[in-house]
């Protein structure tokens, strides 16, 4: 039993990191820039599926594969906001509406070019660390720890930088952050690359552990965006850990309830946090 | 005592905009809210009219707690505020705008009634309500603008829109954040006769102006504010000879009026 | 106005010179995905919620009126009242949790869709009633009740254009009388200046929740239909993808005109039978096209051509 709710801890805080960097990415793209990038889930499942090609049609190694994947995420993001996003700031229904555009687009050609069967890769790193009773395997331990390490350095990035000062004085004061206006061309281009290169990354991530579906982008940017709501709108670190809670409460509920409605629990926290904290868990009034 | 405000402070993270300023409103008389720009005139309006939530105090309408209410209930009770920078509807023609202000009114005189518009019933009060919204139209020399969109009128007439709008709801207690700001002479004139004559029918009213010599036309008592604190209170004269009222005035650069 | 009545006269007319089934079934689904468009406009271009439970309600009153009309031997016309008042109830408790807590543009689009997703998931897993992903084979003809003719059976594409030619009259009927009452002023206040709005003395709440649930139990009429035009229910009806079409249909065609979505359900309802593509091809399509046209032509067409027309009379 500790084996098995552990395991699903651990799951659900690797998959509820990568709801927080697609929540995270949403928050910062929108806060800094006034663009709703919805569609930031295709960009991490282009990061996948780049990973998966390069490591098992190329060969490379897997680390090696993991850099250009985010790279050609990146790349991604940067020709969709210049051929698409930038003309939609400030409106956020256009962005989404852009944005479920966009999903359609990749999602579809996804399909056409690796086909709805899941891929899976070849085992990166087998084998598990025995604690006790408990045995976590080595792969997860890694991811995880790789995503601790983004996380912590975006926190740092985002404290120290000037770019990370004007995030934090978005989500602390919206209106005021607008009149100042805080967006320029270049902040613009580096909030872009920098959150679909960040999705990328967790679609690598995301790669050496589970299998690969088309649809996955569609998924994440809906649990990005509860993830968004429950951690507070606006707050950049209430995003990454409504992430995590929403991610660790899937895992675990889907121990003792049924699994087909693991989607619902999130929902039915979201809904219940609302009720009591109406600006989300880290949200301010 | 028609309105009475006990206390009522506003704290925006660390800035008091408004701090324990208690006054009361009586039935029927026009009251002025003066005070240098920045003191917290349009702060403390917009917690009578329930836009904010005060960080501490109370407002009493008719001896009813109302601060915690919402905007539309207390629209509903018949306090009814314009706003310093005009709000309209920019994308709907003048008189769609002041239509949409008939609601109050419509809902009073109709009640559940008006479900029957659905089905082509009561055409008589909407044409009613119709024959008003061009009266008051009129009324805020908006009736030659009737058909134009919202959106392209001036600052001055947009805000004589705002005016109209609320007029619209039948105010029991109108309260006007700067109405004089932004329009001409004859504008001016024209907005005074407009509020004496809602003052006639009934309504009351607190005016808020930085500018002194609107209100000392029309207003019998007014109160000062100063870096949100209340300095003074008295007959226009007498607050403006007030020191601590001249200080606040000239201790920014800003003669009295 | 004029030219309004021309066009559905027009529509009416249309199987008395037309015997074409191709173009009759063409029309048909325009009419009955202009009914989900025609509503979701309701909610969205009028009333300014990006809503996106329109599947929700679609799919569940699907499966509804047909296991009413065949496990409770209800009359066609009259299970669909139990499953509009189902997607009432829906509607309230989705758009009371989103309103209260003032999600607006795409967090309420999200919250949404999440709710209309956990809905797919019973309906996916809730086998002893649904089948599943395997579906329901519909069988039986809706039955109407007509004046002077008693309850008839619906068959052939002429009997269907027109049934599903009047529901969508009706809709849009409905949809009008809201829109040119009281209500469509609180609508289009609330979509232009919610805060306003509220100064004047408009329950935003609660006109919001109006828009919501009128919206979506006249939607709930196109599921019925839809269920037994095509003969078979399964849990794709409602997915994301059916979202994703009816509101390419309503920009498209042009949203906050009630006209304009059912010209969009026409233009991408055809499409796919004027040009062969498969599934794929045409989400990259539809895709394209919701992107187009937000970005170059954001009024839709009749929009765009009300735009025109003005301009050429002033
Ligand atoms: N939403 C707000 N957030 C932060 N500070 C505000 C806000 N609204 C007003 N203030 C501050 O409160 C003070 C009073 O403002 P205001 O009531 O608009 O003054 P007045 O109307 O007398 O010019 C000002 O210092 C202003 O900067
Ligand atoms: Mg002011």
């Amino acid at each position: 039993m500790t084996q098995l709710v552990l395991g699903q801890v651990l799951n659900g805080a690797i998959i509820g990191a990568m709801y927080g960097i697609i929540a995270l990415g949403i928050t910062l793209t929108f806060g800094i820039t006034g663009i709703v990038n919805f569609a930031l889930g295709e960009f991490m499942m282009i990061g996948a599926y780049a990973t998966y090609a390069l490591a098992e049609r190329f060969g490379w190694p897997y680390p090696v594969a993991v850099v250009p994947a985010c790279l050609i995420a990146a790349a991604a993001g940067y020709l969709a906001n210049k051929a698409f996003f930038r003309f939609t700031r400030n409106n956020l229904v256009n962005g989404l509406l852009v944005s479920i555009g966009l999903i359609s687009i990749l999602e579809s050609a996804a399909l056409l070019f690796w086909t709805a069967t899941p891929l899976e890769m070849h085992f990166v790193l087998p084998g598990a660390l025995r604690l006790g009773e408990v045995g976590l395997p080595k792969m997860k331990l890694v991811v995880f720890a790789v995503i601790l390490a983004v996380i912590v350095l975006t926190y740092l990035g985002l404290a120290r930088t000037w770019l990370g000062r004007a995030a934090f004085a978005y989500a602390q004061n919206p209106e005021a952050a607008m009149l100042m206006g805080v967006h320029t061309p270049r902040l613009e281009t580096a909030v872009m690359l920098y959150s679909t290169g960040l999705a990328g990354l967790g679609g690598a991530l995301y790669a050496s552990l589970y299998s690969l579906e088309p649809a996955m982008g569609g998924v994440y940017v809906l649990k990005g965006m509860e993830a968004a709501i429950l951690g507070g709108i606006g707050s950049l670190m209430g995003s990454l850990w409504g992430g995590v809670i929403l991610g660790v409460i899937e895992g675990v509920g889907s121990i003792f309830l049924p699994t087909a409605f693991r989607d619902a629990y999130g929902l039915a926290i979201l809904v219940a946090i609302l009720l009591f904290r109406p600006a989300g868990l880290f949200g301010t009034e | 005592m028609l309105l009475e405000v006990r206390g009522l402070t506003k704290r925006f993270m660390g800035l008091t905009a408004v701090s324990d300023v208690s006054f009361t409103v009586e039935p029927g008389e026009i009251m002025g809210i003066i005070g240098p720009n920045g003191s917290g005139k349009t702060t403390l309006l917009s917690m009578m009219a329930g836009l904010l939530a005060p960080t501490a105090g109370a407002v009493r309408w008719q001896g009813e707690e109302i601060q915690h209410l919402r905007p539309d209930v207390i629209a509903a009770r018949g306090i009814v505020k314009t706003f310093q920078n005009p709000q309209v509807f920019a994308e709907l023609t003048v008189f769609d705008n002041a239509m949409v202000a008939t609601h109050l009114a419509l809902k009073r005189s109709r009640g559940a009634r008006r479900l029957g518009e659905l089905v082509g019933l009561g055409r008589a009060a909407e044409r009613t309500l119709a024959g008003q919204v061009a009266e008051a139209l009129a009324l805020c020399n908006l009736g030659g603008a009737t058909r134009q969109l919202a959106g392209n009128l001036s600052y001055g007439e947009e805000k004589m829109l705002g005016l109209a709008m609320a007029l619209m709801c039948r105010p029991r207690l109108l309260l006007l954040d700067e109405p004089a700001s932004g329009l001409g002479r004859e504008e001016i004139d024209n907005l005074v006769a407009v509020l004496t004559k809602v003052h006639a029918a009934g309504a009351t009213l607190c005016i808020v102006d930085h500018k002194v010599g609107f209100l000392r036309g029309i207003a019998r008592r007014v109160i000062a504010l100063d870096h949100g604190e209340k300095i003074a209170e008295g007959p226009p004269e007498a607050v403006l000879e007030n020191p601590a009222v001249i200080e606040a005035y000239l201790g920014r650069a800003h003669a009295p009026a | 106005m004029i030219l309004r009545l021309v066009l559905w006269s027009a529509l009416y007319a249309l199987p008395i010179f037309v015997r074409s089934d191709f173009l009759l079934t063409i029309l048909i689904f325009t009419f009955i995905y202009g009914m989900l468009g025609v509503t979701l406009d309701l909610i969205f271009g009028f009333t300014g919620q990006l809503s996106m439970f329109h599947p929700a309600v679609f799919g569940v009153s699907a499966y509804m009126t047909y296991l009413l009309a065949s496990k409770a031997g209800l009359p066609f016309w009259l299970a669909t009242i139990p499953s509009a008042l189902t997607a009432v109830v829906l509607a309230m408790i989705v758009g009371s949790i989103c309103f209260k807590f003032r999600l607006k543009t795409f967090y309420f689009a999200v919250v949404t869709l999440a709710f209309a997703e956990v809905i797919r998931l019973v309906v996916l897993n809730w086998n002893s009633v649904t089948n599943g992903t395997l579906g329901l084979v519909v069988t039986g003809r809706p039955t109407v009740w007509l004046p002077g003719m008693g309850v008839v059976a619906i068959k052939g594409p002429v009997a269907w254009y027109y049934l599903t030619l009047v529901s969508l009259t009706l809709t849009v009927i409905v949809c009008a009388r809201c829109l040119s009452s009281w209500m469509g002023r609180c609508f289009g206040a609330i979509r232009l200046n919610e805060d306003l709005a509220r100064t004047l003395g408009i329950d935003v709440f609660r006109y919001k929740l109006a828009s919501f649930a009128v919206g979506n139990a006249l939607a709930s009429f196109a599921g019925g239909l839809y269920g037994y035009y095509t003969a078979y229910i399964d849990p794709g009806y409602l997915s994301i993808n059916q979202s994703m079409d009816v509101l390419a249909m309503v920009l498209l065609g042009g949203q906050g005109t009630l006209i304009g979505p059912i010209v969009g359900s026409l233009v991408l309802t055809s499409l796919p039978h004027v040009i062969d593509l498969r599934a794929e091809a045409r989400a990259i399509l539809y895709g394209a096209i919701l992107i187009f046209t937000i970005l170059v032509m954001p009024r839709g067409i009749v929009g765009t051509f009300n735009a025109w027309r003005a301009r050429r009379a002033a």
